[in-house]
């Protein structure tokens, strides 16, 4: 049939691209001299024509779901109970859906609830659909219609669905008329396709569209609309708000193994090297995560390290088996790291040189003789804020119960251990809910306790027990610790921009917000060596 | 060829509400028929409500009935079709009442009219209604969603049919039997009770409805002998006990009308179009494809490693820990590894992809709507998946790791 | 606070009341207007030389004469004015520059890598029009499109500095015909949601902002003609402060797009390069193919900006050592930014201008107009001359213009010196990763001097003996810090590192003669070092060699030493140095670090200090109701606890207000501000109004100037004070 199809499918869309007048044209696309105005056609997917081979052939271990689906949507001008689409992320069901159209060049209108994001947009991105909009500078990027209410939408719609069906009908007449062969037409049937629809059920917690759009079909009872639902979710997490009848499932499991090899075979230069590396790599990467994208991207940098020992970056070479070995050996501590990675940031090529000169030059500025330690902490930060940053985090991890045992204002070491040996057995009565704690994340913490906190560390800090902070402590003598002091809350707002404290709700000058440091234990203790600050010695159960 | 035209006809049946009810022997049928053209011709008001389980063809009967009497009082009927999904708040409702009624007796409609005019119009318009001696019928499809809120619509619907003049019929379709009760005591006090209780049909109605929908007529565009064949394969088919005994499964999960519709549909849409007649594997298929079993599905999907983050949730729900976050989770994970020295353990922040992929499948969620101030790994999560669900799925999973198997099995 | 009229006529005086602000003070005294005049006088000399004669201010006779120079004076602060306009243009622009150059690096690797991209998304294949408008992904069988996005890491958790960074970004790859937009965290806060940053977009590029914003609308504009063809390009300068959830969504939806609208994110990084793993979920993280880019770090930058500004003088301005130590602790121990940096920086300058009469000087030096006639009469000059101390210190036969002309001159070269020694030592501390800042803090240390010839003396007797290491012979291996340091680096160095170092030296003293011969000979001999090793014969050679290498690191430290010991002088010890040389650290970390919460309370308590009033000073610490309101209800909400009664904190309020129209009733005459009670004193009932009035008036002074909160819902009839101990 695709060979009857292939002459329709390019003079098609050349009139639809040339003679800007079939049908009902916005217009402000006449206004316009850049884009053509739109026609019935540009619902088609469009493109050339592809066999149902193909698409099948494209499209490793998914060739029962599409039969599925084309049985479903069955012949030319068969009316279509809604049907729901799920799987999980990548599994192809969006682009088969869509090649599937463009297989049976049957009109579509395609909707992603993910760029629609609330359902005003998703409304009038139908419309404009419908209406053939096309938005453009003359109509200043406006939508065709202007509707927010449910009940405005249906009422649109089921005008602009007459006009597109009565355009549809009298095309296909004039086909007809033509002595056209019976598969090029297009049908009468009109397609409303909304992706990512599991997006919809978080738009709003009244939820009037979740059941509007599963109700639709019986709302607008149009034999010649067909709904289709893609979501990443099964049916059942719709149940909440949806106590009716669900459309009829169709299902896309992930790949297996064997459907993930064949994919990541699919467009390679080098088939028999690369499947001799997926041989190598796939395995281990399919016992953590079985989506696609994922493991692409993952085997990417992977694979052009397994080529490095080749020449010729592995083109045309047909490994042999001891080859096969070598590379092997080669690969496999590689392996072992990447799989515990899940983010890969690439410095550019040409700023590879830049990273290496600022790594040596990088380090705390306040003693250069330190530089090489501290080499890890890897950005600027001001002394206090240092400070700052892990009394906070001391203020989080610890409860404040202990806070009088760990810190004590005068701060001479000798007597803290004392105090804190003291509190042991204490200690150990509240094992059991400080492990607790522990998983329960960073507590809160008000900005008295806070500063409190941080009053103790600076002036230990400065005690002249430790002879090179006191010498860096005398060249700022005139401002000691009281400037150390004195301007906690700017560094505060610092930390808060940074990520590193959360605040909560309310105006900082208020007592009444509570603080909750979120930074991670090692990036403190990067900060404390940076500072030659004792921090297990603060903190309780380190 | 022929049998693609069949697999039309059929198509087209299934989807249209209305050839599925005709003359289906549906009391209700006659009854509503009656209720409504006496209210008619007697030009008095009226009030009812449909009520029955979802897919039990309310609304199509209704339409049926509505056909009919148009056909029958062909000036004398005006129809305002209201849902409560799209209309339920007063003013969109009374907005789209005028607009209705506007387009009803050629009148202008401007979408500017407040409120409070629209209401006044209404009432105007079936006082005007009343004195042409022209019923105005008023269909609440959703009628639960009307009785939410204040209740103006339906007060003001059913007090301007209290005035003598006015002559309006109100017809209420819900799913729910307690829907009059939702209603206000003024609201109540005006309504008239008349309830009609649509029920599932029976399996000898339904089966009535199989045979009614897939046996071809013999008169028609189709070959008759072709017909004919395919009405007596139809007929084997559904005297097949295999059959019987799939058909009485179905109809035990549920035996609405919109439900049988659904299986239908796919078996018909399976139907192979080279014999072109059906064949009792489409239904099965038909069967096994409408029952899912999605929280199986999903554990089929996991990688091994998110089966091991389920087991060890499911661990420490057995444990009863107070609260299960990441943390926790990730510990359990390392006490299994420590105990059993396990192949694959990951590092956290793969782990920590793996678990929000489990987020993703739904398989997990957070139990606190509020996050932002939390980080993932730290907020309270719970299991969506029994642990009979998921020793089963363990079962299922073909290369699932033993150990986890036998840890699941222990804790029963 | 409301000012009051003294206020106003202060600043309308003291043209220059900016630097020490006094306006507060004067806010808190209801002073007559009679006094008001002397004060201000009095305080007009305090400033003029201020801190060089502590003469107690006011005395009749000292008025009188002030009358004539009040009016040079006031000439004098005009050209002050200007020639502090003068140089404080040319550092900031030197500074732009500098900073300007630093960045050009990355910009051009960052536009090169947003062409790649770009040519990397059009091989995907360039969507037809119709294709790319319409509302679904484009089909392709590759795995779905990834956002490029470069990760731009400032290393400064500060923000402020990378703003202007950012900007210039944009504008660079605007004029590389890049569409940019520059979206701040501002728009992906949680309130707004993706509605809110998806309209910012729209704004940024297509310029009108739209009701309900739609990705589509930017799709079709992007297809216009004059848009296409050109890489979009969108900047978060900063990522740690954006909403996680927003953004996640925002890429999300990108993604869908990538195809049709070719759109390159680049994000500022203020902390880490994982700072997006904690940011985003996996599924956002799959969208990007990230890539870093790293910033110059702040260190980097001051190091830049002090060697241009302070070391390599683009102006004469210079400073002490004890206020550059406290830039440098400002820099690393408040706030590590090198905005705050040049604004501490433009401070000390603008206090030095003003404080110092002669630093016009400086202005006239700059424009080179030496034979424009100074505005202030010459013996002013002369005057101004003969207080700076350190003319008065080297005791100088005759005070004519031509001796000051060549102390000045002799000042300039001095500083040339110097200056290019601690260059010569920067680029040996370069290997030792020495910073510039700290090394110039160091040097600028004058105590130094007699330290280092003891050090050469003590040095003689006891190195030989104690130690046979040839280096212990010079002085600067055992004067500890950082040239000590960079001392020792230099010993160690590798023979080729040596000549790489040497030659920079040649480059930095090249106009310098006097260093420069020095270096020769060293060049000379270190040559002669490298002939001789290379024609030893194979055998012996590594020990020969490393024995050479040691000694041309030995003249190589000899000439160091060298430098150091004749040319490491800053100018402060020299005469005439207050003239270019700001050393007033007091007044700078006043201004600097202000602390403005504690000084607030400070002067509510103890204002007498500042204002010296005839009432205030003889009542003491008594309450006088002379004072200002606000100051008189701090002082007597010291007594109560956090928390303060509304109820009593008034009744003490009033008796106080009202104590001193009672004594009035006993005395008859009383000072001039019990007339202003009188009239408010008409009514019993109004002056109990007015009263309450004005405690209001005061409570909200001090909510203002945070140190009470107001009473909260659960207990009315309470304030909470915020601010403890000074």
């Amino acid at each position: 049939m695709d060979k009857e199809e292939s002459p329709q499918i390019p003079r098609r869309t050349t009139r639809s691209l040339s003679t800007p007048s079939t049908s009902n044209i916005v217009p402000a696309a006449k206004v316009n001299s850049s884009l053509e105005s739109l026609t019935i056609n540009d619902l088609l997917v469009g493109g050339d024509p592809v066999s149902l081979d193909d698409i099948i052939s494209s499209f490793p271990g998914r060739s029962s779901q599409i039969h599925e689906i084309v049985r479903l949507l069955g012949p030319l001008n068969s009316p279509l109970l809604p049907l729901f689409v799920y799987g999980g992320a990548s599994t192809g069901k969006t682009s088969i859906i869509l090649q599937l159209f463009r297989h049976l060049n049957r009109p579509l209108v395609y909707s992603s609830c993910r760029t629609c994001y609330n359902q005003r947009i998703l409304f009038e991105s139908v419309l404009n659909q419908l209406l053939l909009h096309s938005k453009n500078a003359a109509n200043c990027y406006a939508n065709a219609k202007r509707c927010e209410r449910p009940s405005d939408f249906v009422n649109f719609l089921r005008e602009a669905l007459t006009g597109v069906i009565n355009n549809l009908k009298e095309k296909s007449e004039k086909m007809i008329s033509k002595k056209k062969v019976h598969d090029g037409k297009t049908g009468n049937m009109i397609y409303l396709v909304f992706d990512n629809f599991h997006l919809v059920r978080d738009w709003d917690k009244s939820s009037t569209i979740l059941p509007l759009l599963f109700n639709l079909y019986d709302m607008l009872k149009m034999l010649e609309v067909g709904l289709i639902f893609i979501s990443s979710t099964s049916p059942d997490t719709f149940y909440t708000n949806m106590g009716y009848v669900e459309p009829i499932p169709i299902y896309f499991p992930d790949y297996t193994e064997g459907d993930i090899r064949q994919i990541l075979l699919r467009n390679q230069a080098n088939q028999k090297l690369y499947s001799s590396f997926l041989d190598v790599a796939l395995k281990p990467f399919c016992r953590i995560t079985r989506q696609v994208g994922e493991l692409s991207t993952a085997l990417k940098p992977l694979f052009e390290k397994y080529c490095e020992p080749l020449s010729d970056k592995g083109k045309g070479v047909v490994p042999s088996e001891d080859m096969k070995r070598r590379l092997f050996n080669h690969i496999k501590p590689h392996i072992a790291s990447s799989l515990n990675d899940v983010f890969k940031v690439s410095s550019a090529p040409s700023s590879e040189v830049e990273t290496g000169k600022q790594t040596k030059h990088q380090g705390n500025p306040k003693r250069s003789e330190r530089s090489e330690e501290i080499g890890d902490l890897d950005f600027h930060m001001s002394t206090s804020a240092k400070y700052l940053l892990i009394s906070a985090f001391l203020a989080s991890r610890n409860p404040a119960t202990l806070d009088a045992s760990l810190f004590d204002s005068k701060g001479g070491s000798d007597n803290r251990k004392r105090k804190r040996k003291a509190s042991e057995k204490a200690l150990e009565k509240k094992e059991m809910l400080e492990e607790e704690l522990l998983m329960k994340g960073p507590g809160t913490f008000p900005l008295e306790r806070l500063i409190a906190i941080f009053q103790c560390i600076v002036s230990v800090a400065e005690d002249p027990a430790d002879e090179d902070e006191q010498k860096n402590e005398e060249l700022g003598a005139q401002c000691g610790s009281g400037s150390l002091m004195s301007d906690v809350l700017l560094q505060l707002s610092t930390l808060c921009n940074a990520n590193f404290i959360f605040k909560g709700k309310s105006c900082p000058i208020e007592g009444s917000t509570r603080y909750r440091s979120t930074i991670s234990e090692d990036l403190v203790l990067k900060v404390a060596r940076s500072l030659k600050f004792p921090l297990s010695k603060y903190l309780y159960r380190s | 060829m022929e049998g693609e035209n069949a697999l039309n006809l059929l198509r087209s049946r299934i989807c249209d509400t209305g050839f599925i009810f005709k003359d289906s022997s549906d009391t209700n049928y006659s009854k509503l028929k009656f209720m409504i053209s006496t209210s008619v011709a007697e030009a008095c008001n009226n009030s009812i409500l449909l009520l029955g389980p979802r897919g039990s063809g309310k609304l199509a009967v209704l339409d049926l009935v509505l056909q009919d009497l148009l056909i029958q009082y062909p000036d004398s009927i005006s129809v305002v079709r209201l849902n409560g999904l799209l209309h339920c708040d007063d003013i969109s409702a009374f907005k789209e009442i005028a607009r209705q009624l506007c387009m009803e007796h050629q009148l202008l409609f401007s979408k500017a009219a407040s409120f409070d005019d629209n209401s006044q119009f209404m009432v105007a318009v079936l006082k005007e209604c009343g004195l042409a001696h022209k019923t105005v019928i008023f269909i609440l499809d959703e009628f639960d969603l009307f009785a939410q809120g204040k209740q103006r619509l339906l007060y003001s619907l059913l007090d301007a049919m209290q005035s003598v003049s006015s002559q309006a019929v109100v017809l209420g379709i819900s799913c729910r039997l307690d829907a009059d009760q939702l209603l206000e005591k003024r609201v109540r006090s005006r309504f008239s009770h008349r309830k009609l209780l649509f029920l599932p049909p029976s399996i000898e109605d339904s089966q009535r409805l199989l045979v009614h929908m897939l046996t071809l007529p013999i008169d028609s565009s189709l070959p008759y002998d072709y017909a004919v064949e395919f009405n007596k394969k139809v007929q084997n088919i559904i005297e097949d006990k295999r059959f019987k005994e799939i058909f009485n499964k179905l109809l035990n999960f549920d035996s609405s009308v919109k439900h049988l519709l659904k299986f239908l549909f796919y078996a018909v849409s399976h139907m192979d179009l080279q014999t072109g007649f059906l064949s009792r594997e489409n239904f099965e298929t038909a069967f096994t494809n409408i029952q899912r079993q999605p929280k199986l599905e999903c554990l089929k999907n996991c990688s091994v490693l998110e089966l091991y983050i389920l087991v060890s949730m499911k661990r420490l729900e057995v444990k009863e820990k107070s609260l299960c976050n990441f943390n926790a989770v990730m510990k359990e994970y390392k006490n299994i590894h420590d105990s059993f020295q396990t192949s694959d353990y990951y590092a956290r922040n793969v782990c920590l992809r793996a678990f929000e992929h489990l987020l993703h499948r739904e398989l997990l969620c957070f139990t606190d709507n509020r996050g932002h101030s939390l980080s993932v790994e730290f907020r309270p999560v719970k299991l969506l998946i029994s642990s009979a669900e998921l020793h089963q799925g363990l079962k299922a999973y073909q290369s699932c790791p033993a150990i986890l198997q036998k840890l699941v099995e222990r804790d029963g | 606070m409301a000012p009051s009229s003294p206020s106003n006529t202060a600043s309308q005086l003291s043209s220059t009341a900016t630097e020490n602000d006094l306006q507060p003070f004067f806010v808190l005294h209801k002073a007559s207007p009679r006094r008001k005049d002397r004060t201000s006088a009095g305080q007009g000399k305090s400033r003029k030389r201020n801190k060089l004669s502590p003469r107690l201010p006011h005395s009749a006779k000292k008025q009188e004469e002030s009358t004539d120079e009040e009016c040079d004076r006031y000439l004098c602060q005009q050209q002050q004015i200007e020639a502090f306009d003068i140089v404080w243009t040319k550092i900031e622009s030197t500074i732009k520059d500098v900073l300007r150059e630093l960045n050009a690096s990355v910009f051009n690797i960052i536009q090169k890598w947003v062409q790649e991209c770009f040519n990397t998304t059009r091989l995907v294949g360039e969507p037809s029009i119709s294709v790319a408008t319409r509302s679904f992904p484009v089909l392709s069988n590759t795995t779905p499109g990834k956002l490029y996005s470069a990760l731009v890491v400032t290393r400064n958790i500060e923000f402020v500095d990378d703003i202007m960074t950012f900007e210039e970004l944009g504008i660079f790859l605007k004029s590389h015909g890049c569409h940019v937009a520059m979206l701040s965290s501002m728009e992906f806060s949680l309130k707004n949601g993706i509605a809110g940053c998806l309209k910012a977009l729209l704004r940024e590029f297509l310029g009108n902002s739209f009701d309900p914003a739609d990705i589509s609308a930017l799709a079709s504009w992007y297809r216009e003609q004059e848009n296409y063809n050109k890489p979009l390009v969108l900047i978060v300068n900063d990522l740690e402060r954006c909403c996680g959830s927003v953004l996640t969504e925002f890429i999300l939806m990108l993604s869908e797009w990538v195809i049709k609208v070719p759109i390159f994110l680049i994000f500022g990084v203020a902390t880490t390069v994982d700072a997006p793993r904690n940011i985003f979920p996996s599924h956002a993280l799959e969208c990007f193919c990230p890539s870093m880019f790293m910033l110059v770090t702040p260190a980097e930058r001051m190091d830049a900006i002090v060697e241009a500004i302070l070391v390599k003088h683009c102006t004469t301005f210079n400073i002490g050592h004890k206020v550059a130590q406290l830039l440098r602790n400002y820099f690393i121990n408040q706030d590590g930014t090198v905005t705050s940096f040049i604004r501490a920086l433009k401070v000390a300058c603008l206090l030095h201008f003003s404080m110092e009469p002669l630093s016009l000087i400086q202005g006239r030096i700059l424009v080179e107009d030496q034979e424009g006639s100074s505005g202030l009469s010459p013996e002013t000059l002369l005057k101004c001359m003969h207080e700076l101390p350190s003319h008065a210190r080297n005791i100088m036969v005759d005070q004519t213009n031509e001796s000051m002309a060549e102390g000045l001159s002799e000042l300039v070269t001095v500083q040339k010196l110097w200056s290019t020694v601690v260059l010569c030592l920067y680029e040996a501390g370069k290997y030792s990763r020495v910073q510039l800042l700290d090394l110039f803090c160091e040097s600028l240390n004058h105590v130094l001097y007699p330290s280092r010839d003891s050090v050469m003396s003590d040095e003689k007797d006891h190195g030989l003996s104690s130690t046979n290491d040839p280096f212990q012979q010079y002085s600067i291996m055992q004067s500890g810090g950082l040239i000590c340091q960079i001392a020792r680096r230099v010993r160690d160095l590798p023979p080729g590192k040596l000549d790489q170092l040497i030659e920079s030296w040649d480059k930095i003293t090249a106009d310098i003669s006097e260093i420069h011969e020095k270096l020769k000979i060293l060049q000379s001999s270190v040559r002669c070092q490298d002939g001789k090793s290379s024609r030893r014969s194979s055998k012996d050679i590594n020990k020969r060699c490393d024995k050479d290498s040691r000694m041309s690191n030995l003249q190589a430290i000899a000439f160091l030493d060298d430098l150091v010991r004749n040319y490491l002088r800053p100018i402060e010890g020299m005469p005439f140095n207050e003239i270019f040389c700001f050393k007033n650290v007091e007044k700078l970390q006043s201004v600097l670090i202000g602390d403005p919460r504690r000084r607030i309370q400070v002067d509510l308590l103890e204002f007498h200090n500042i204002l010296c009033c005839s009432c205030c000073n003889k009542s003491g610490k008594g309450l006088l109701p002379s004072r200002h309101d606000s100051s008189i209800m701090y002082s007597l909400a010291q007594e109560h606890g956090d928390l303060i009664n509304l109820h009593d904190w008034f009744q003490s309020f009033r008796t106080i207000v009202l104590q001193n129209t009672n004594k009035r009733k006993q005395k008859s005459k009383q000072t001039p501000l019990s007339k202003k009670r009188k009239e408010m004193n008409g009514s019993a009932d109004q002056n109990e109004a007015s009263i309450q009035a004005r405690f209001c008036r005061g409570i909200t002074e001090l909510q203002i100037t945070g140190l009470v909160r107001m009473p909260s819902k659960r207990r009315p009839d309470f304030v909470q004070r915020i601010a403890f101990g000074i």
